[in-house]
């Protein structure tokens, strides 16, 4: 091997393992149990907590009002094949399930974690989105 | 056990002083000493409201943090398997979900929780646990109880927080990330060591040749950060294809073990570097508990799993002569007897550092128990220094050591002449490993 190809190899290499490297890193698992602002290092920092303004299924996205936010007034949310939903029903002390797009209902409150650690960001997709089940009347 | 307030005190007045001598009284503690001392009641008696099970359950200062393969199983079905437990040390992980219990899990064994200072950052953040994503909300160390509680400390497995267990405040969050960061060593080994023995001196060339162990390009000094050549990556994430081991302990036997497909869900198949100077005392080793020993943790690297992984066709990618890892069984003995020492010079750091600090506390009960933890490392050291036949003259210094401690331990009137014999024994052992 010449040193040229050397020096590639190790560029390529350290290119594929710095990209595993800076992966994001938090577990989405446990994170489902954690009730609405309680996610530790993130709720008040890089969730956008609020109301549900309005739910485009088709296109699936929505729009959140921010009642608590670190990052913007408003939310326009993207949601992917990645983002996780989950139902949040502590106040009912049951216990968390996972949601679909069809829980998000307007009116409902929801904390929203954007993808990647970004302060003030106004739109984009979501790593996950908490749906608060009232406890009942 | 209960009270270990005698722990975060050894921690405590070696932050405060250095961990070079402790000849005077500590001042008084700070807030970050209160944070540690906190962090270490926390981790040692707090159940959170669940289950029962503290932190210690699974990291027990007795074991070096790591588990012995032997508690009760709390919960019946799909929280524990007690036979893997037991036999294997082996605890049970929902890393890829909670829906379906009955398949849905990995078994991992408990990784010790000591130099974590040097070994958890990364450029792209913080990497815990076996897989790097071992740590709910945003992925740090300080993070990570309030996963492990909700994973491990339940009274049921429906998780509810205010019902099956309390997750941990704001308060108890910054404690026990403190209490955390200050077990073990406060920053890496600057490699080569002036080694005596001549195996550990070879072993410790070969790990540092990147052409022959290429050990340090993953473990840099031993420790937990990767440099390819271009820089520090950090405590970074690795194929290493130990899944592909044949004939794993636990896959011999009936009891279902699904393959762990590491960081992520689905899982990439990568695993996060550990550091080494912990290693020699604290296995079995990997992320499965796949192998007892640090001689067959060293000779897997040498094997067929390794070297077709990811991990081991980009080293025989960056080799000019395009090899993976090649070692003769006498190589392997010999970066494993390096391993062996670098552990018990850390060994022995601790135990000075335990025994000193037993001169200093004014506590007839913290200083019993900072000399039984000094006679624990103590027993650390010969254990590791015998097991690969290493240095006889250090093993007997080490015994005198322990004798003295423990003689310490008994005596009410010549406590402090022991221990003050004790700290030269063990200088003396040091001496024979390291220049």
């Amino acid at each position: 091997m010449t040193v040229r190809k050397f020096v590639v190899a190790l560029v390529g290499t350290s290119a594929l393992l710095w990209g595993s490297a800076s992966a994001p890193s938090a577990q989405k698992m446990t994170e489902q149990f954690i009730p609405i602002g309680q996610s530790p290092g993130l709720s008040g920092k890089y969730t956008v907590i609020g109301k549900l303004q309005s739910v485009n299924a088709q296109e699936k996205t929505c729009t959140v009002a921010a009642t608590t936010s670190a990052t913007s007034d408003a939310l326009n949310v993207r949601i992917t094949e990645r983002t996780k939903i989950w139902l949040d029903r502590s106040k009912l002390q049951q216990p968390n399930l996972e949601g679909t797009i069809a829980d998000l209902r307007p009116g409902a409150t929801v904390e929203v974690k954007p993808e990647g650690h970004q302060s003030g960001v106004s739109s984009g997709p979501a790593d996950w989105i908490k749906v608060q089940v009232p406890a009942s009347p | 056990m209960r009270s270990r307030e005698w722990f975060s005190t050894a921690f405590v007045m070696c932050a405060l002083v250095g961990l070079s001598g402790c000849k005077s009284a500590p001042p008084p503690p700070d807030r970050l000493s209160q944070l540690i001392a906190k962090g270490s009641d926390l981790f040692f008696n707090e159940t959170f409201g669940g289950n029962g099970r503290t932190c210690g359950t699974c990291h027990p200062a007795e074991n070096n943090f790591t588990i012995v393969a032997e508690f009760n199983p709390a919960l019946k079905e799909n929280f524990e398997n007690p036979a893997l437990m037991r036999e294997f040390g082996l605890i049970l992980e929902n890393l890829d979900g909670f829906a379906d219990l009955k398949n849905t899990f990995v078994m991992r064994g408990v990784p010790h929780v000591l130099g974590l200072r040097n070994s958890v950052n990364s450029p792209g953040g913080p990497r815990t646990g076996w897989s790097g994503d071992g740590a709910p909300g945003d992925g740090s160390l300080r993070s990570f109880a309030t996963g492990a509680v909700i994973q491990h400390f339940t009274k049921t497995l429906n998780r509810v927080p205010g019902v099956d267990f309390r997750l941990p405040t704001e308060d108890e969050l910054d404690a026990l990330e403190a209490f955390q960061l200050s077990l073990g060593r406060q920053q890496d080994l600057v490699l080569p060591l002036r080694l005596k023995g001549t195996v550990p001196k070879r072993g410790q060339e070969i790990f540092l040749d990147n052409k022959l162990g290429k050990c340090n390009l993953c473990h840099v000094n031993a420790g937990a950060t990767a440099n390819l050549g271009q820089g520090s990556l950090g405590n970074a994430n690795f194929n290493t294809g130990v899944e592909d081991l044949p004939d794993q302990p636990a896959r011999l036997t009936s009891q279902k073990v699904p393959r762990d497909d590491g960081f992520r869900t689905p899982g990439d198949g990568t695993f996060n570097v550990p550091p080494l100077v912990e290693a020699a005392d604290s296995g079995p080793f990997f992320h499965n508990n796949a192998i007892e020993t640090i001689e067959g943790a060293v000779a897997f690297y040498d094997g067929e799993a390794f070297n077709k992984s990811p991990a081991g066709l980009t080293l025989a990618k960056l080799d000019p002569e395009g090899k993976g890892i090649e070692l003769d069984g006498t190589q392997i003995v010999a970066i494993a007897a390096f391993l062996r020492v670098i552990n018990v010079l850390e060994s022995i750091r601790q135990s000075i550092m335990l025994l000193e600090a037993s001169l200093a506390v004014s506590s007839s009960a913290e200083r019993a128990r900072l000399l039984t933890r000094a006679v624990r490392e103590t027993d650390d050291s010969t254990g590791v220094l015998t097991g690969g036949g290493l240095h006889a003259e250090a093993v007997a210094h080490l015994h005198e050591a322990r004798r003295l401690a423990d003689r310490a331990l008994r005596s009410h009137f010549f406590g402090r002449k022991h221990t003050e014999e004790a700290i030269r024994e063990q200088k003396k052992a040091r001496a024979f490993l390291v220049e």
